[in-house]
């Protein structure tokens, strides 16, 4: 190699290896407290149980959910490809190391929106990003998507969207249920009766 | 924190189209004077008698790799915010076999394409309206593949969070595999015969 390009080697060398070598940041970097507050008063944090549903069916590659509901529950149901941390957990190693993917938006989620929000106000204080609350929880999200509440009244377009998009997704998430209950009777072999086709002429005489 | 500047809300959103208009330029100019606008000079990689094109790219790898962590490590980037390209590993593996025959075949990638039919290079030409006929039929067709194409989703998927290790070890072992590909690359150039063009 060239002498020049021997020296950028060696130099892009000791650059790397000084990233390996510097002592980490692990230290949780607290957000200004006007921003935070700005943060609380908005209600941008919220994304409706509709959104997320979709989000889900479309196999959203951004979207992480971060069920906060205990253990036993989680194990019970939860809503898929979501992820059970603690919120006790949310400041440790792996709650941050979580937390900080890039490229994804967290969505939290627990019963309601109690524990919810408290985990945004931790994450968010310590500058965790695109974090957002699932608004009203799995009750709100059962609520609404598996127990579809019909239209009343003269239903506007978009609300009979809407009930279509949630009976499409409960179909989803829990299957039809029409064909666990349905009783197909046996089927009864038909006798075919075989009629024979008389020949149409009989041989003439030959010449 | 003050980057992605855009992302963290300095910059409004609108002015996205114009900086990717200068960043462009910039790319363009980088490729036609690095030679990248020859198709001779690209294919002598799969030839062995040119390998700038190898080291061009994995100097830009190395040098955006080293700079964004020091960047991140001095506050001044906030890694979260940066978008990172979902992987959809079927439809990569089956695009960038394709993607290496149309290099190998055409003497073009899609950005070096589009500096050789700029500077007027009939090859250049011809690859770009091939380009284009491609993306068509990729369009037009897309209810076949839709399937494939969505297929294996990853998600954002870090490179050193499949090894499971951190990103600065793993752009450590990238420079010195940089480096090492450099060394190796001069001395196949050494040994094959030179190619005039």
């Amino acid at each position: 190699m060239e002498r020049k390009n021997t020296i950028l080697a060696i130099l892009l060398i000791v650059l790397a290896l000084g990233l390996v070598i510097l002592p980490k940041n692990n230290g949780h970097k607290e957000i200004d407290p006007k921003v935070l507050l700005n943060g609380v008063v908005e209600r941008s944090r919220y994304l409706s149980v509709d959104l997320v549903t979709h989000r889900i069916i479309e196999n959203d590659p951004t979207l992480m959910l971060i069920d906060l509901r205990p253990a036993d529950q989680f194990k019970t149901f939860a809503l898929p490809g979501a992820i059970n941390l603690h919120p006790d957990s949310l400041l440790t190693q792996s709650g941050t190391d979580l937390l900080g993917q890039p490229g994804k938006d967290k969505v939290l989620y627990g019963n309601s929106d109690l524990i919810s929000e408290k985990a945004w106000l931790v994450c968010s204080r310590y500058s965790v990003n695109r974090l957002y609350i699932m608004k009203g929880g799995m009750n709100e999200w059962f609520d609404t998507i598996i127990k579809v509440k019909p239209a009343t009244g003269t239903p506007s377009t978009t609300d009979l969207d809407l009930i279509s998009f949630r009976n499409a997704a409960r179909q989803f998430f829990v299957g039809s249920g029409e064909t666990t209950n349905t009783v197909i009777a046996p089927v009864q072999k038909e006798k075919v009766p075989v009629i024979r086709k008389a020949p149409s002429t009989s041989a003439g005489g030959g010449c | 924190m003050i980057g992605p500047i855009i992302s963290s809300g300095i910059i409004s959103p609108a002015w996205d189209n114009l900086f990717a208009v200068i960043l462009g330029m910039g790319f363009g100019f980088a490729l036609e004077s690095s030679g990248f606008s020859s198709s001779r000079k690209i294919i002598g990689t799969f030839f062995g008698y040119d390998f700038v094109v190898v080291k061009v790219f994995f100097t830009a790898a190395i040098v955006a790799s080293l700079g964004l962590l020091y960047l991140s490590y001095l506050g001044l980037v906030d890694f979260s915010l940066l978008y990172i390209q979902p992987t959809f590993l079927a439809s990569a593996i089956v695009g960038g076999v394709i993607m290496g025959i149309g290099f190998a075949m055409g003497g073009f990638c899609p950005g070096t394409s589009l500096c050789a039919a700029a500077v007027g290079r009939i090859d250049g030409l011809v690859f770009f309206g091939g380009m284009f006929i491609g993306v068509f039929l990729f369009s037009e067709a897309f209810p076949l593949f839709e399937n494939m194409y969505y297929s294996g989703s990853l998600g954002a998927k870090m490179i050193n969070s499949v090894f499971g290790i951190s990103p600065e070890l793993f752009t450590f072992i990238l420079v010195l595999a940089a480096v090492g590909m450099f060394i190796g690359a001069t001395w196949i150039q050494k040994k094959v015969k030179k190619v005039e063009y």
